[in-house]
């Protein structure tokens, strides 16, 4: 509804809010999820865009966890976020909200190993690409399928532990060989 | 490493979606209202746990929306339809087909006077969940730039805050009272929700019939 302002300004303005409500604000992990949409199943009604445009901004936000999208293609490549923001924890989305048949591990691990080559195991969390039931008026799935997708993940992250309990580094240069 | 956790929201059952229609008309006290909603929060935790997630959230099982909600808590809002906002009905009917919403499914909280806090948006939430688990718990919050852009509008808006930009002091006191207060009563994880941000970037450049050119947040 807001008058818009140049793209600058207007990012310039949450940076602001943002850090206004967290400053000095200890004792407690602090995050910002952003995403392209989240009311339909249907992929081509979102947004598309990577994450470049945001990165300065992103980077001047003072929250330890940035939670993003990156199951849809629509978020485009991890590097772009991997590149200037691995000084803090990512929230990795490694699964669509928009689809009820759960990812396969493999599928999970492959979004991780990506992750890996900037961030360290231990800043890295992860989530759906956004809620399963944003708005109550358009809920995107059942409990059932919600119920199903994060057991999957759970399995995920009990595989992804193992394998880079050793250090992440030397398997995913293992991985890359 | 790698702890699981979910971004917020949380399919809701029918008669929580009844209930929610019930409240929003009217028909139904908060405490009616929340012995039904407990029970989806109850069966959205215990999904969770079983599943063996390491951070629980409550599913926003309370919530219109991630964002409209705060009608409930603040004053100075009304809870709209997206119809009863938009300017021109005719090209906005045809902008939610080609978007595939649904008429009358999504609202937006809009600003009409001075905004306060009149209850916490968010503790009541916590402190439920937290009596259902030890695990550490996430609370979504809508970001002061979202709430900002959804709620300010010219027709209703102008007359506390001429401009957007001036709503800012007091929707920082709010989301800041808000962070405290969920910090000191035990909550580990605050999330703030700010799902414009792609649309001030990506908004418009779309091509036509591929992707919509707006977030509806």
């Amino acid at each position: 509804m807001a008058t818009r302002r140049d793209a600058g300004s207007e990012l310039q303005f949450a940076v602001e809010l943002l850090n206004r409500i967290v400053e000095g604000v200890d004792g407690i992990r602090t995050g910002v999820h952003i995403c392209r949409g989240n009311w339909s199943k249907k992929e081509s009604v979102h947004l598309a865009g990577d994450y470049e445009p945001l990165v300065p901004s992103l980077s001047k936000i003072n929250v330890q966890q940035l939670v993003l999208e990156f199951a849809t293609p629509r978020a485009g490549d991890f590097g772009v976020v991997g590149r200037a923001l691995s000084n803090r924890e990512i929230g990795l989305g490694v699964m669509s909200p928009k689809d009820d048949a759960p990812e396969s591990i493999e599928y999970i691990a492959g979004k991780v190993e990506k992750a890996l080559q900037y961030y360290k195991p231990e800043n890295i969390f992860l989530n759906p690409d956004c809620g399963f039931g944003t708005f109550s008026g358009c809920s995107l799935t059942t409990h059932e399928a919600a119920s199903a997708k994060m057991k999957r993940l759970v399995e995920a992250a009990k595989v992804l532990r193992e394998r880079y309990a050793g250090g992440a580094q030397r398997k995913v240069g293992q991985a890359a060989a | 490493m790698f702890d699981v956790t979910q971004v917020g929201s949380w399919p809701r059952s029918e008669k929580l979606l009844r209930a929610l229609e019930d409240r929003r008309k009217g028909n139904m006290t908060r405490a009616q209202f929340d012995r039904i909603a407990d029970e989806d929060v109850r069966r959205c935790v215990a999904a969770q746990t079983e599943a063996g997630v390491d951070i629980v959230v409550d599913g926003e099982q309370r919530r219109d929306s991630f964002v409209s909600f705060v009608t409930e808590k603040l004053d100075g809002t009304k809870l709209m339809s997206m119809e009863e906002t938009a300017d021109d009905k005719k090209a906005f009917d045809a902008m939610l087909k080609a978007a595939d919403v649904k008429p009358g499914t999504i609202r937006n909280p809009v600003c009409v006077g001075k905004l306060s806090r009149r209850d916490p948006l968010a503790v009541d939430e916590f402190k439920f969940v937290r009596g259902l688990t030890d695990l550490p718990v996430k609370i979504a919050l809508p970001g002061p730039y979202l709430l900002i852009r959804t709620m300010w509008g010219p027709k209703f808006s102008k007359k506390s805050y001429p401009k957007p930009t001036d709503m800012a002091d007091d929707v920082v006191g709010i989301l800041r009272d808000e962070l405290i207060q969920l910090r000191d009563a035990g909550c580990e994880f605050v999330q703030f929700d700010e799902p414009v941000l792609t649309e001030v970037v990506h908004a418009g450049k779309a091509q036509e019939g591929e992707s919509f050119s707006r977030t509806f947040m």
